[in-house]
């Protein structure tokens, strides 16, 4: 549970100054510098989306997400939309080397009548790019205080904190003339009319709700907007105020314009894409999935803490029968709540997590994501994806769990749920990979190549059918491609830091109680009864009853599964189809329970059904063909 | 006979002067896409492309790009 929700926040101050700000224009490391204790990162209600709050003297400093305008298009902006109208004060970042792009913000922010201060950050890009900013022009055009800023090296963040307090805003704007459509009783704030006035439909809504209606004749709120001209004339003014206080010499392309122009060509940017995702696959999926986890599991756990804890449990406990569920509860070998349960999450999860935080953020700050996206738009297109989708995909060969985070950055609804869909599908972890490549290399070469052609027409053929059945259209790739630039450590392990706490603070609770439900299930003879249970299906597959034990392991871990085949004396096809059920089957517990916590309950449960169905549909056909 | 933004090549500079979509225009408004010339930075082949405006990039899907209007910006800037 967030602390919004609780009100009771590590982080308590009547007053609150929200940072504010376009994409890639260095808020975070602002956030970071400006922040003097404590952060604490929680998800804002009701969204996905997180938010990062942190004291600042006597009041609350809140990052939020990055967005090109205060308005209702995506879930960002509808977070930092009802930041800022709570927010008494606003620092505003601007990139300096986008002062064009980024003043519409600014003015919109002032238009709102929302007290502001400018960080005018990456001065020293600017001047590289041959780009003289005059701040104190600006400062005297805008009427609000302007603070150039280096926020990596951590210049002007003093005097940045120093000016905070001056924040204010012009007392009147031109956005004005457009009040005048608005009812005169109208109990709206001016930010709240400029957003009115700009078509801003839940602001519209929520503040006809709170009104007395008047007699006919008076439009609804929701009618008024007139975005376009309301938008075209800010445009105008940033033109304007660009104009005056901007000079630019031409200078050559730099390293990081001729390295974008080679990745957004299909001829080179398709390998240096595979070379970047095979190093990032061989870091999640083999360095750390691999080699890390089990030096964790094999060494640390199960040569120390495991028979330690069992040890200590089994001398604290007395012999009696009533202690005996509890002892089952505490340290069963499948799901103990202190021992397998602990493993799982510091011995598996931590290292992954903190791996995959560290390699998404090299992602973001380096600028790859978006121009990933562009190359790949086409091909997922016809799965009803866009570009974006590529990240989650290429994450799932990694740890299917940690890709299910990623389907965040997608885009819309009906996007994510189609990405999670494929992950829990057809894409195989890491974890899972290695045992299955072992058992496919002993059948022969035709076999591995069988068995990547069934998973990637399943792939296309639930892709398509999920595109055609969803609700809704596929939302097209509209992105910015931000400056690609070398990413700085201290930024990359701030965010992995914040974001693998966070993830560890709404994990695991969720799996401490799915470890106790399990091993309930457990002792009071579960498992047997499911193993009797799916013996028709298990013959519908044409595979000996025990292939039930292996599939009961599957829902546990996926690599369980696998490295359960290992062990029966399978013929070739059997083995194969064995194989391919295992990849389709029901993702493991810990991609479940992210599924769960990321989609909704209902979406999760067809996933998992659809999963049961899948699995066994295309065995069932492998077997009639082989 | 109209253009639009899915014909253009690489190198040209065009103005955007008709967009369908709403929510697309309105992102393209704010971020100054719809003030004047835009330069073409890429085009990939019935995929997204990738428009530049004063140090701006934005990529576009290819669907998105074939209903833009767009018109030749005179050499004047």
């Amino acid at each position: 549970m967030s602390c919004h929700e609780t009100g009771d926040c590590d982080v308590d101050a009547d007053e609150t100054i929200a940072l504010v700000g376009c994409p890639n224009v260095g808020k975070s490391v602002v956030f970071g510098e400006l922040a003097e204790q404590y952060v604490d990162v929680s998800n804002y209600p009701g969204t996905t989306v997180d938010t990062t709050e942190t004291a600042f003297g006597d009041a609350k400093l809140t990052d939020t997400p990055g967005v090109y305008g205060i308005s209702s298009f995506d879930e960002e902006e509808r977070v930092t939309r009802e930041i800022v109208l709570e927010a008494d004060a606003v620092v505003n970042v601007v990139d300096a080397t986008q002062l064009d792009r980024d003043l519409f913000l600014t003015l919109q922010l002032l238009d709102m009548g929302i007290p502001t201060v400018v960080a005018l950050n990456m001065m020293d890009e600017a001047e590289a790019d041959g780009v003289d900013i005059d701040a104190d022009a600006l400062e005297a055009e805008l009427g609000v205080p302007v603070v150039p800023t280096v926020a990596v090296d951590g210049e002007g963040i003093d005097e940045l904190r120093e000016r905070v307090p001056e924040a204010t805003a012009p007392a009147s704007t031109p956005v004005e003339r457009w009040f005048d459509e608005l009812p005169d009783d109208v109990g709206a704030s001016r930010a709240e009319k400029t957003l009115i006035v700009e078509g801003d439909e839940p602001t519209a809504e929520r503040v006809s709700s709170g009104a007395i209606v008047a007699d006919g004749g008076v439009p609804a709120l929701t009618e008024i907007g007139q975005r376009e001209d309301v938008y075209g004339h800010r445009r105008r003014r940033v033109e304007d105020v660009v104009g005056g206080v901007l000079s630019r010499e031409e200078r050559d392309s730099s390293w990081a314009e001729r390295f974008s122009d080679l990745m957004l060509d299909p001829l080179t940017g398709t390998p240096i894409a595979l070379a970047m995702l095979g190093a990032i696959f061989y870091f999640i999926g083999v360095v750390v999935a691999q080699k890390v986890v089990d030096f964790l599991e094999i060494t640390v756990f199960g040569e120390y803490y495991n028979p330690i804890v069992e040890g200590a449990v089994e001398g604290i406990l007395p012999a009696a029968s009533w202690a005996e569920p509890i002892e089952f509860m505490l340290i069963n070998g499948n799901l103990g709540l202190l021992t397998i349960t602990v493993q799982y999450i510091v011995g598996v999860l931590l290292p992954l997590v903190i791996a995959f935080y560290f390699v998404i953020g090299i992602l973001e700050d380096s600028g790859m994501l978006p121009r990933l996206a562009v190359l790949t738009d086409r091909g997922l297109n016809r799965i009803g994806l866009n570009g974006r989708a590529i990240v989650p995909m290429i994450v799932g060969v990694g740890c299917v769990t940690m890709a299910v985070i990623t389907t965040r950055m997608v885009g819309d609804r009906r996007e994510r749920l189609i990405s999670t869909a494929l992950l829990g599908l057809a894409v195989p972890c890491s974890a899972q990979l290695g045992v299955i490549m072992g058992l496919l290399a002993g059948l022969g070469l035709i076999w591995w190549f069988g068995y990547l052609g069934v998973l990637l027409l399943v792939l296309g053929v639930a892709g398509l059918f999920l595109d055609r059945t969803l609700p809704g259209e596929q939302t097209p790739l509209v992105t910015e491609l931000p400056r690609m630039r070398v990413p700085r450590p201290r930024n990359i392990l701030r965010k992995t830091y914040n974001r693998t706490k966070m993830f560890l603070r709404e994990a695991i609770p969720l799996f401490a109680v799915a470890a106790v439900a399990i091993s309930a299930l457990e002792y009071v003879g579960g498992f047997a009864v499911i193993q009797r249970v799916l013996s028709p299906v298990t013959a519908l597959v044409g595979l000996p009853q025990e292939f039930a034990r292996v599939l009961l392991l599957g829902l546990v871990r996926r690599d369980f599964a696998a490295a359960g085949m290992t062990d029966m004396a399978f013929t070739t096809a059997e083995t194969f189809i064995g194989l391919v059920v295992i990849t389709l089957f029901v993702p493991c517990i810990l991609s479940m329970v992210m599924i769960l916590k990321e989609r909704d309950a209902k979406s999760a449960l067809l996933m998992w059904v659809g999963s049961w169905v899948v699995a066994f549909g295309v065995g069932g056909l492998l077997a009639v063909i082989l | 006979m109209t253009e639009v933004l899915a014909d253009t090549a690489p190198g040209e500079s065009v103005s955007l002067e008709r967009v369908p979509d709403d929510d697309v225009r309105a992102r393209l408004l704010r971020l100054g896409f719809l003030d004047g010339a835009v330069e073409c930075r890429h085009r990939l082949r019935k995929g997204p492309i990738v428009l530049r405006r004063n140090g701006t990039e934005m990529a576009l899907g290819a669907d998105l790009a074939a209903e833009i209007e767009i018109s030749h910006a005179r050499a004047d800037r």
